[in-house]
């Protein structure tokens, strides 16, 4: 879901990666996290608990809470995983 | 496969894991260092990926931080494996063979690393705090808010209000103004530190000044910027209806207990900064005693001055034996590193030996300060959430269940009773959420203590990893995958 | 003090224990060393199996036959757990759509046929499937499975609430709980027992008409309090859990060619077992029961690639947890069922199983203890069957 950005990018980058959130294209630049790309282009939601919305909390591995399902693998921390041309990213939404 | 036998495994390339694997590596010993990041420096050292093509930097305050990630890079001879999760270690000498069984996960499967001497560098976490509202998009902790933009050049949407109790919050706030964040406010739960704190704190100051230096240009910042800086300030509720407006702070007494009016404040972001605890899951899974330190990250593994811990050839270093800052963790890197080269017959250098313990004893003082000045009042804390707060956010669990389970059920006193019934700390944070909130719990309900609610169980795997990982550790014939 | 009956060990046997002698007026004080539901039966998969078990077909047809003497109680727990949720007033997380064993190769259906044969003249509820018959009511299983013998009856409990539930139930009744508390002595008391234990309290020393040992592992050493001698071996396992995923393993899934259960809970979350063994803590030469015993590699891959076999869908879904746990069997694969030899008013049940057939045991001891005829018949179960008592 694409409301206000959680975050943006402190400068432009040239987003040449483009993979897919729930079906949708989103652009990120080479290097960066998944998580980082979804905050940074307006992505809120990446797990669901018990119907709730969860976004990026810890950054580093250990909340799980930006976990979703990348290429069929489930519980893929996206805060740890690099943008990929035509990545395929299911937040269960 | 005898090729496959590390004298030593390195979990975790922060400044205690390569400070280790340099030392060991200078010794000799053939070394392997496995981390989950792309590349080495853990978290307090995180770079930019490499696609951004920017030099490696230094963070302020610590030096000496690129010479450390060029040393290990430098050292030819070290296996690194990237990007691979060490998911458990087992203990193969009871089957007579003289080495650990690493289990890891990696991009191209599941793997075996055979150690004959192990060592834990695992680093901390954010300490987590329940309160009313944390579960929503747009709360961050502090390391969260800081990693995102040191290492992917991220900023949170402001109005940006940092709320907790870690000098961290300083400089991540000064950090964000500086790349143009909107910061409101930063909130600490502690009053001002009075002169005699501060008299008692100049011990520690030698070989910090520049961290001293740093601290005040980051308040100066926040000065000039407008950010307001308030203290003895809690928050009560992160609000917001579709992922977070604002949140409610107010007054506390000493015990970081509510204790005035609130007031609302707008913001698009809460950062939560309470410090850090301990990451001591794997020394935990493979038999390491803990013991209790509440300033000092919570459950802490107890290492002799070697290091080693009392499961013979598994060794700590770095905040796992108490969160101390990276200074503190390079030096027992070192330390640790040379101790576990003696102990597999290599010469130890006495006068180098001696440096280190100097580099110990100063960066101990140190942590001993900041440890004693920013330690978290528990009690406070935990009576934060309130029923309707979300305990275990794995499996959404809200602290009325916890509190309803412990009444209806007398006799359950400890975090795993409530585990086992309430399902929290079973998701896939493993507890490292919610385990010390469920300790609270206990320990109000039963008026006790944090420690006395004991911890979980922590298991294979320490990390989740797909069961198809597990069926990947031998190929069809018994042999190792290679 | 002075109770109707003391019981020892706070599992799922001791809270049903608790629970219906609490239901029949008598007076009852449960004893626990740890916490409530804290080892084996908190720790185990939740299966209610009624098939035969592979632990039980894979020595061979004289043993199987032997196993299968446990059958009446089976057929009692089957409807034991299915009425014991409403009798509670709680739910324990029953389910109960069936079960199925498995056969991938020719040699296993062989096995499934002639355990098919062998269970129906027992009277359990059972029928032979070939693979696509299987794959009909489970899509799930995959292309390698032959056969399967399919049970209706068959399914989980849940195990994290289950003793605990019955403990409530007892203490609404009555009964009275002491946790932290070890027993130390056992001593014959005109025509009770006098039972001594030590708790964070102190020292607590109690009379009772009846003991029951409910203490799972533990059995033989507190038999041995008593001066009984209760033959069981502690035997270490393994088990793991997913994350959850969306339902899609309806059955309770078991093997007749390697060790396997598989189900998935109400929560989604997926449970992987079926005996594989973990290594015994040891203390010099002796079984330590008291350390966690630990992860075997050949268990780990093994059970993995089990599971994996037979239902493909497992391999992506992430494993949260592994762990082991103790549980006891008898030197015969039967459990022991009855009163302690040479110990009148002392009554024993453990062996194998212990989580499914615990209401079962609780309601024969109960009946025992009170004079009346048990339903089933457990002499096949009698703990002196061993001759080591003289």
């Amino acid at each position: 879901m694409k409301t206000e950005p959680l975050a943006d990018r402190v400068v432009p980058r040239r987003r040449d990666v483009s993979f897919l959130v729930d079906g949708r294209p989103v652009r990120a630049a080479a290097g960066e996290t998944v998580a980082a790309a979804m905050l940074a282009e307006g992505e809120r939601c990446f797990a669901r608990r018990r119907g709730e919305d969860r976004a990026l909390l810890c950054n580093m591995g250990t909340c799980f809470e930006c976990a979703v399902t990348v290429d069929d693998v489930p519980l893929t921390r996206t805060c740890m995983t690099t943008v990929r041309d035509g990545m395929d990213v299911r937040t269960g939404e | 496969m005898s090729a496959d036998v590390y004298d030593l495994v390195v979990v975790g390339a922060g400044p205690a894991g390569l400070a280790a694997a340099i030392e060991a590596h200078a010794q000799g010993l053939r070394t392997l260092v496995i981390d989950e990041q792309r590349a080495a420096g853990g978290q307090i050292f995180r770079q930019p990926p490499k696609e951004f093509g920017e030099p490696v930097r230094s963070p302020v305050g610590y030096p000496w931080a690129a010479d450390l990630l060029t040393d290990a890079a430098d050292a030819s001879g070290i296996d690194w494996w990237f990007e691979s999760t060490v998911f458990g270690v087992l203990d193969a000498r009871s089957t007579g063979r003289d080495d650990f069984d690493v289990l890891v996960t990696r991009p191209q499967g599941a793997r075996r690393a055979h150690a004959r001497r192990l060592l834990i560098a695992t680093g901390a976490y954010d300490m987590p705090v329940a309160i009313p509202g944390w579960t929503m998009p747009g709360v961050l902790m502090a390391g969260a808010a800081q990693g995102l933009l040191k290492a992917q050049h991220v900023r949170a949407t402001g109005p940006i209000v940092l709320t907790g109790s870690h000098p961290l919050m300083l400089i991540v706030a000064a950090q964000l103004v500086r790349a143009g964040a909107e910061v409101t406010e930063v909130a600490f739960a502690r009053g001002m530190p009075s002169l005699r704190e501060l008299l008692a704190a100049a011990p520690a100051i030698p070989g910090h000044v520049r961290l001293l230096v740093e601290l005040a240009g980051c308040v100066l910042t926040l000065a000039g910027h407008g950010v307001r800086l308030s203290t003895s300030t809690v928050p009560t509720a992160i609000t917001g209806t579709d992922g977070v407006s604002g949140v409610r702070l107010a007054k506390a007494d000493r015990a970081w207990r509510v204790r005035g009016a609130e007031r609302e404040v707008p913001a698009r972001t809460v950062v939560l900064g309470y410090g850090f605890h301990a990451s001591t899951e794997l020394a935990r899974q493979v038999g390491c005693s803990v013991h209790w330190d509440s300033a000092a990250g919570g459950w802490l593994v107890a290492v002799d001055e070697r290091f080693e811990t009392d499961v013979p050839g598994i060794f700590v270093a770095g905040e796992p034996t108490g969160v101390s800052g990276a200074e503190q963790s390079r030096a027992e890197g070192a330390a640790a590193g040379a101790a576990i080269a003696a102990d597999l017959g290599r010469p130890v250098d006495g006068r180098r030996a001696g440096a280190v313990r100097r580099d110990l004893r100063r960066s101990r003082r140190f942590a001993a300060v900041v440890q004693r000045m920013f330690a978290p009042e528990r009690p406070g804390l935990v009576s934060l959430a309130t029923a309707d707060t979300t305990i275990c956010r794995c499996e959404a669990i809200p602290r009325s269940d916890v509190d309803g389970f412990l009444r209806a059920n007398p006799h359950a006193d400890t975090v795993d009773a409530v585990k086992l019934a309430c399902r929290t700390g079973m998701g896939p944070c493993q507890g490292r959420y919610c385990e010390s909130t469920v300790g609270g719990a206990v320990a109000a309900a039963r008026g006790g203590t944090v420690p006395g609610a004991a911890r979980f169980a922590a298991h294979v795997p320490i990390k989740p990893v797909p069961l198809q990982a597990y069926a990947e550790l031998f190929d069809a014939d018994g042999a190792e995958t290679p | 003090m002075r109770y109707d009956a003391v019981v020892i060990g706070g599992g799922l046997l001791g809270g049903a224990l608790t629970w219906m002698l609490a239901r029949d007026g008598a007076s009852v004080l449960l004893l626990e060393k740890d916490q409530l539901n804290q080892h084996a039966s908190g720790q185990n998969a939740g299966s209610l199996h009624f098939q035969l078990e592979y632990r039980m077909v894979e020595n061979g047809w004289e043993s199987a036959r032997t196993a299968a003497a446990a059958m009446p109680l089976h057929l009692d727990a089957a409807q034991a757990w299915t009425r014991l949720g409403d009798e509670l007033g709680e739910s324990v997380g029953v389910v109960q759509r069936g079960g199925f064993m498995l056969a991938e190769t020719a040699e296993q259906v062989a096995v499934l046929e002639r355990k098919v044969g062998l269970e129906q003249e027992w009277g359990l509820d059972v029928a032979l499937l070939d693979g696509d018959e299987a794959r009909r009511v489970a899509p799930y299983l995959s292309e390698s499975v032959l056969a399967a013998a399919f049970c209706p009856i068959e399914g989980k409990a849940e195990t994290r609430i289950a003793g605990p539930a019955l403990v409530r139930g007892a203490l609404r009744l009555g009964a009275e709980v002491r946790t932290h508390t070890r027993v130390t002595a056992l001593a014959r008391d005109g025509g009770g027992w006098k039972v001594a234990a030590t708790g964070p309290e102190g020292d607590l020393d109690v009379r009772a008409d009846t003991v029951m040992i409910a203490a799972g592992v533990w059995t033989t050493e507190v038999g041995a309090l008593a001066g009984a001698e209760l033959p069981t071996i502690p035997l270490a396992l393994m088990m793991s859990v997913t994350a959850p995923v969306e339902p899609f393993i309806g059955h309770l899934i078991q093997h007749a060619g390697t060790k396997l259960s598989l189900k998935q809970t109400l929560d989604g979350t997926v449970l992987i077992g079926g005996g594989w063994p973990a290594a015994l803590g040891r203390s010099g030469m002796s079984p330590d029961l008291e350390a966690r015993p630990r992860l075997l590699p050949d268990s780990i891959v093994g059970n993995a690639r089990a599971a994996i076999g037979v239902v493909p869908g497992t391999a992506r879904l992430p494993i949260v947890r592994s762990w082991t746990g103790t549980t006891t069997i008898t030197p015969d694969q039967l459990p022991l069922v009855g009163e302690v030899p040479g110990c009148p008013g002392m009554f024993v049940a453990t062996g194998g199983s212990a989580f499914t057939l615990g209401p079962s045991f609780a309601r024969s001891l109960c009946d025992l203890a009170a004079g009346r005829t048990p339903l089933i018949d457990l002499r096949p179960y009698a703990p002196d069957r061993f001759g080591v008592n003289a």
